[in-house]
């Protein structure tokens, strides 16, 4: 086994692994090659970030009541994912990640990824799902503390972040259906996907704009009151 | 069955499907994909077997209009030419694409949330935990909130029928569920801590152990797979749709790697017909 020294270098790599470095394979990787290979490739990048943050997890001291309010808070977005139309699944996800961290955040999303999909239908495309929704989460949990001061923020980043939601997935539409990743195809599917980007990012704005105040205040007070 | 095996058996034959595209081959799949599904639910969801079909129909007319590639032109729309090759390409990759859908969902239907969090159990204990309580906060939470819903009802705090009212009401319902869950949350954790938890290692109880039947499944898939996966990886499957279809060649090795992808997408029909037919047996010796 390897070991490194460093504890910062540790405590950096554990976090730009799975959260930087294999999504941004992921992405790139389809300027640098044209191989058929592609498709699997990234599979297992999106499969191995998942499992090194789930496996690392286990050794982190998250402390019982956050552990508690992550298993309310998911499945809180699993009962908002059986709405019509409108899903407030990722703002729920970007709220308490604002309020319980980063790492909170991207267990919320992922894992409401995998619960609602149990009950909706699995399929290849979970892990890439996964994988968005926990970004989603945890990029707000990193940016904490901006987003609470700055609602407008909060807006811009819900909106952005169902625009990214659909790209992302039409990575994996495209690798998908056409086995290599043309920035053509890769176009015809995000053009394919339009109304859907819209509907996520106008459903995000609107039940960030509803959901903003009420649940973090409530959040908060969860907070204060029990000093997690 | 044990779920590992199972999950190990439908991944591997889903990826091959998925990664593979020799069309004898993904018909086989798509063939056992079909019938293990209808084993399972009979002549329901009809609706599925519609939409599942439709697939391969639309991606037969979309893929020629992008892509240019194939001799054979068949006509020409809007100046594009839509060719023989593209066309056949189109059928197979939607062929992939039905196998795929089929295999996933038989797969959500056999894993229960129960085998997923016996899965899930493998990699992190504290994780397990996390989403075996989200599930059981699932149908708590939905249990308090027709309760709650039933309360406003009855100190009739807004008038049905109106939508306006309706999603007041609704937006209501939904802080009152928060804020109860945030707090029982709070509730459960500091119970949990009184009662010790956190303190030595966790072990979970299951339901699943490993059966012979279990180690079985799970050398043939594996031996299977990587057959198949090494015939893949040796281009004995390799199909050539531009600029002209050129299939693979038949030789022996093709023929060897085509079996063992058949036998390996018919196991799971393999093992409920076996069942069945012990169902019917006993069910005559009665």
């Amino acid at each position: 086994m390897l070991v490194i020294r460093s504890e910062q270098i540790r405590k950096l790599l554990r976090i730009a692994l799975p959260f930087a470095i294999m999504p941004s394979i992921v992405l790139l990787l389809p300027l640098g090659i044209q191989s058929q290979y592609y498709a699997l490739v990234s599979f297992l990048m999106v499969g191995l970030a998942l499992l090194l943050f789930l496996t690392g997890f286990e050794r982190r001291e998250i402390g019982t009541r956050r552990m508690i309010l992550v298993s309310v808070m998911t499945a809180l977005s699993v009962i908002g994912r059986l709405l019509p139309v409108f899903k407030p699944i990722t703002a729920l996800t970007v709220l308490s990640a604002m309020y319980l961290g980063a790492e909170a955040g991207f267990l919320i999303g992922a894992l409401s990824a995998v619960l609602s999909n149990a009950i909706m239908g699995q399929g290849p495309w979970t892990p890439f799902q996964m994988l968005a929704w926990g970004l989603i989460g945890f990029f707000a949990g990193i940016l904490e503390k901006p987003l609470r001061r700055l609602p407008l923020l909060l807006y811009v980043y819900g909106i952005l972040s169902g625009v990214a939601y659909s790209m992302l997935l039409d990575v994996w539409t495209t690798i998908w259906t056409y086995k290599e990743f043309t920035w053509g195809a890769y176009a015809a599917a995000l053009t394919t996907a339009l109304p859907m980007t819209c509907l996520y990012a106008v459903s995000n704005l609107l039940f960030l704009l509803i959901l903003r105040k009420p649940i973090g205040d409530k959040l908060l007070r969860i907070r204060k009151k029990y000093g997690l | 069955m044990n779920p590992a095996a199972v999950t190990v058996h439908l991944l591997l034959t889903a990826g091959i499907t998925m990664f593979c595209m020799e069309p004898i081959l993904l018909l086989i799949s798509l063939l056992c994909a079909v019938v293990f599904f209808v084993m399972r639910n009979g002549g329901r969801e009809v609706g599925f077997h519609i939409a599942a079909i439709g697939i391969p129909v639309l991606f037969a007319f979309i893929n020629p209009l992008w892509n240019q590639h194939g001799t054979t032109v068949l006509f020409f729309i809007n100046q594009r030419a839509y060719t023989a090759e593209a066309l056949f390409y189109g059928v197979v990759a939607g062929v992939r694409l039905a196998a795929v859908i089929y295999w996933f969902r038989c797969f959500s239907d056999l894993m229960t949330s129960e085998k997923l969090f016996y899965l899930f159990r493998h990699l992190s204990p504290k994780l397990a935990l996390i989403f075996s309580m989200s599930i059981r906060n699932l149908t708590l939470l939905r249990q308090q909130m027709r309760k709650i819903r039933l309360s406003q009802r009855a100190i009739g705090l807004y008038r049905e029928g109106h939508l306006i009212d309706d999603i007041r009401a609704e937006l209501r319902i939904f802080s009152i569920l928060v804020t109860w869950a945030l707090e029982n949350g709070i509730l459960t954790a500091n119970s949990m801590s009184a009662r010790g938890y956190g303190i030595g290692k966790r072990s979970s109880f299951t339901y699943f152990r490993w059966h012979t039947g279990d180690i079985v499944l799970l050398a043939a898939t594996v031996f299977l797979a990587a057959t198949v996966i090494a015939g893949i990886a040796a281009g004995v499957m390799d199909w050539q749709y531009y600029p002209v279809c050129e299939p693979a060649a038949r030789r022996l090795p093709y023929y060897g790697v085509l079996a063992a992808s058949g036998l390996l997408a018919a196991l799971p029909l393999i093992h409920e017909g076996k069942e069945k037919w012990t169902w019917k047996r006993l069910r005559l010796e009665i």
